[in-house]
């Protein structure tokens, strides 16, 4: 269970009528903590910082306790050497970027301070403003100074509560592109809290699903999300094709009966299970309903028309109905980029037939 | 011009209206420290009575007793306005109408109290003599009038000013391995630094103009309990430009005070 270099949260703790239940592993990695707000994920990060005392179960880094409830262990926030980021920047106000960001430093000498903070403050591209108040910042610049600040003293553990949340897209993903790359050269063990689904996907390593305050599953970016555990996670992490059915026999193989659709999929479920099956938008694919050929033994094809589309500029989502579906609204939701959108001419055709590749289709067992 | 909308002017004429009500109390308070300020001018050689026995004893022991009172309430009631501001106990609203009922008490009755708890034949008097000390009509009882009847509006300041400063700041300071004493040198005061030196002008007035606790618990000894105020009352008696000149010190102190707390509270106009 326990990895020497990474960090081991199990954790259980009830706040009001709030009842937490946390528990995942990480190492030298990005973790991503990613659920809707209120989901437990923020009280999680402040339980691994020093700042909520869990009632029971234990907090280890790199193979040493921070808290252990049964072996009355609670290392003070002070002793944990975490490094904390939270959506507010929370910096000193009454102190300049350099005094900020060399917080934690007093017990250096002043030349080392100097010496490390500047060196911060340029590796982050805010050396320019080393003298400025936090209220003379915009909210990227203070961000980078509360991150220098969480670096400065050379943390076991980075903790970033939705750190760039509160900012412009455009500042946010540059931001995010820098912790990426730090995250990478200080081979530090981070853990990410956000309710952003890009931001997952763009930092992550690893990822912990909450709900109302539990873990659903945990795993590497790609298990969770391109293989959910169940529908609950599918839908959190925004398949939106998420359907229920039977699993049945197909020519040797397995499929799942929906009823206006049997998709064929790879499961090691019995026939007749109940099940949930999903599909990311963006593995659907569209095909010419003329082209012959296009049924093959592995894949389900079917024939559907457009109901409705929404333009996001790069990507245009799709709404159909299936062919023999008598669903009221649309039974199907795919993502089609923007330049096949546009040589396939999908703004005059609404009749299509989509391929559901077998290796996209992914089977939960059902509750 | 009648583009003006409807209403405007009437107000203003009832600005006008309401104008003489407040420039007759303006008057009403001004009247008076003029006429002391001119008796005063009027009378004679100000520097000449400050030099009278009277009026430097009471000078200094004003002085003396209203800065130890400062160091007192500020060493004591700053851990508890903190205590207050941050923490959350049983019984914390008793504590903190207790800590601020001093402020609407009748001093002359905080100084019948005291003499109860700590006169010679006071509840804990006669504990007090078996170990040597004795408290009422003394210096220290001056003290303990001031300390009592001031410390009230230094720990309300401090600790309004320390509830303002973000716990999350505190927090932080921690988790960058900062100890909580650190902390709150480096952060929390920092922060509540106007509110803090408000309550600390305050307290000093309240302690510099104390009279009926002193009076009741410490009694009117000239060179041991005979602070400013007291010294004033003693003096009409006597020398009435030894208490003018006292009472123009004093009311430059007030006004002195007033412009601190103007300028510890960032609010001056």
């Amino acid at each position: 269970m326990s990895e020497p270099a990474g960090l081991t949260v199990d954790i259980a703790a009830r706040l009001g009528g709030f009842q937490l239940r946390a528990r995942f592993q990480v190492g030298r990695e990005l973790i991503v903590l990613f659920g809707h707000s209120g989901s437990g994920k923020s009280l999680t990060l402040r339980a691994i910082a020093g700042l909520l005392r869990p009632d029971a179960g234990c907090i280890s880094l790199g193979g040493q306790p921070l808290f252990d409830a049964a072996r009355g262990i609670d290392l003070p926030p002070q002793r944990r050497g975490a490094g904390l980021v939270v959506q507010q920047h929370a910096l000193f106000p009454h102190l300049s970027v350099r005094d900020n960001a060399g917080f934690a430093l007093s017990g250096l000498p002043a030349a080392e301070r100097r010496a490390r903070v500047s060196r911060l403050l340029e590796v982050l591209g805010i050396a320019g403003l080393a003298e400025r108040r936090p209220d003379q910042l915009s909210g990227g610049q203070a961000q980078r100074v509360a991150l220098a600040r969480a670096l400065a003293p050379r943390p076991r553990l980075l903790l970033l509560d939705e750190p760039f949340s509160a900012l412009d897209s455009a500042i946010r993903v540059g931001l995010r592109r820098e912790l990426a790359r730090m995250q990478r050269e200080l081979d530090l063990t981070t853990v990410f809290v956000t309710h952003d689904l890009r931001e997952a996907y763009h930092l992550a390593d690893r990822v912990a699903v909450f709900d109302r305050g539990q873990v659903l599953q945990t795993g590497t970016r790609d298990e969770v999300f391109d293989r959910p555990n169940s529908a609950r996670v599918a839908e959190l992490t925004e398949v939106r094709n998420i359907w229920r059915g039977q699993v049945v026999a197909d020519r040797g193989g397995t499929a799942v009966d929906l009823g206006a659709l049997t998709l064929r999929a790879t499961t090691a479920l019995p026939v007749g299970a109940v099940v949930d099956v999903c599909i990311r938008p963006e593995r659907v694919l569209l095909l010419r309903p003329d082209r012959p050929g296009t049924e093959t033994p592995r894949d389900t094809v079917v024939l559907a028309r457009i109901v409705d589309e929404i333009a996001h500029g790069a990507v245009y989502t799709l709404f159909f109905r299936i062919e023999r579906s008598n669903a009221a609204g649309h039974d199907v939701e795919v993502d089609v980029p923007a330049h096949p959108y546009e040589v396939m001419g999908v703004r005059h055709r609404r009749d299509w037939a989509l391929a559901f590749p077998r290796e996209a289709v992914h089977v939960m067992a059902g509750e | 011009m009648n583009g003006l909308p409807a209403g405007v002017r009437p107000r203003l004429d009832l600005m006008h209206a309401l104008l003489l009500p407040g420039a007759l109390f303006a008057l009403f308070v001004a009247a008076p420290l003029g006429a002391l300020l001119w008796r005063a001018a009027a009378g004679g050689d100000l520097l000449a009575s400050v030099q009278k026995p009277l009026v430097r004893d009471a000078l200094r022991l004003s002085l003396a007793t209203s800065l130890l009172t400062l160091v007192v309430v500020v060493a004591l009631g700053t851990p508890l306005a903190y205590v207050l501001a941050r923490a959350r106990f049983p019984g914390k609203r008793l504590l903190d109408t207790l800590i601020d009922l001093p402020i609407v008490l009748p001093p002359v009755v905080a100084g019948v109290a005291l003499l109860m708890a700590f006169g010679r034949r006071g509840v804990f008097g006669g504990l007090l003599r078996g170990l040597g000390i004795e408290l009422a009509f003394t210096t220290t009882a001056v003290i303990i009038a001031q300390v009592f009847v001031s410390a009230p509006f230094y720990i309300r300041a401090a600790k309004v000013g320390f509830q303002s400063v973000d716990v999350t700041l505190e927090q932080m300071a921690y988790t960058l391995g900062v100890s909580r004493v650190r902390t709150f040198f480096r952060v929390t005061l920092p922060l509540a630094r106007p509110a803090v030196l408000g309550g600390v002008v305050l307290c000093w007035a309240r302690a510099l103009s104390e009279f009926g606790a002193t009076m009741m618990f410490a009694g009117n000894f000239s060179g041991v309990t005979q602070t400013m105020p007291l010294a004033v009352m003693s003096a009409m008696e006597s020398d009435l430009f030894a208490a003018l000149a006292l009472a123009v010190i004093l009311l430059a102190a007030s006004f002195v005070v007033l412009l601190l707390f103007r300028i510890a509270g960032g609010r001056g106009e």
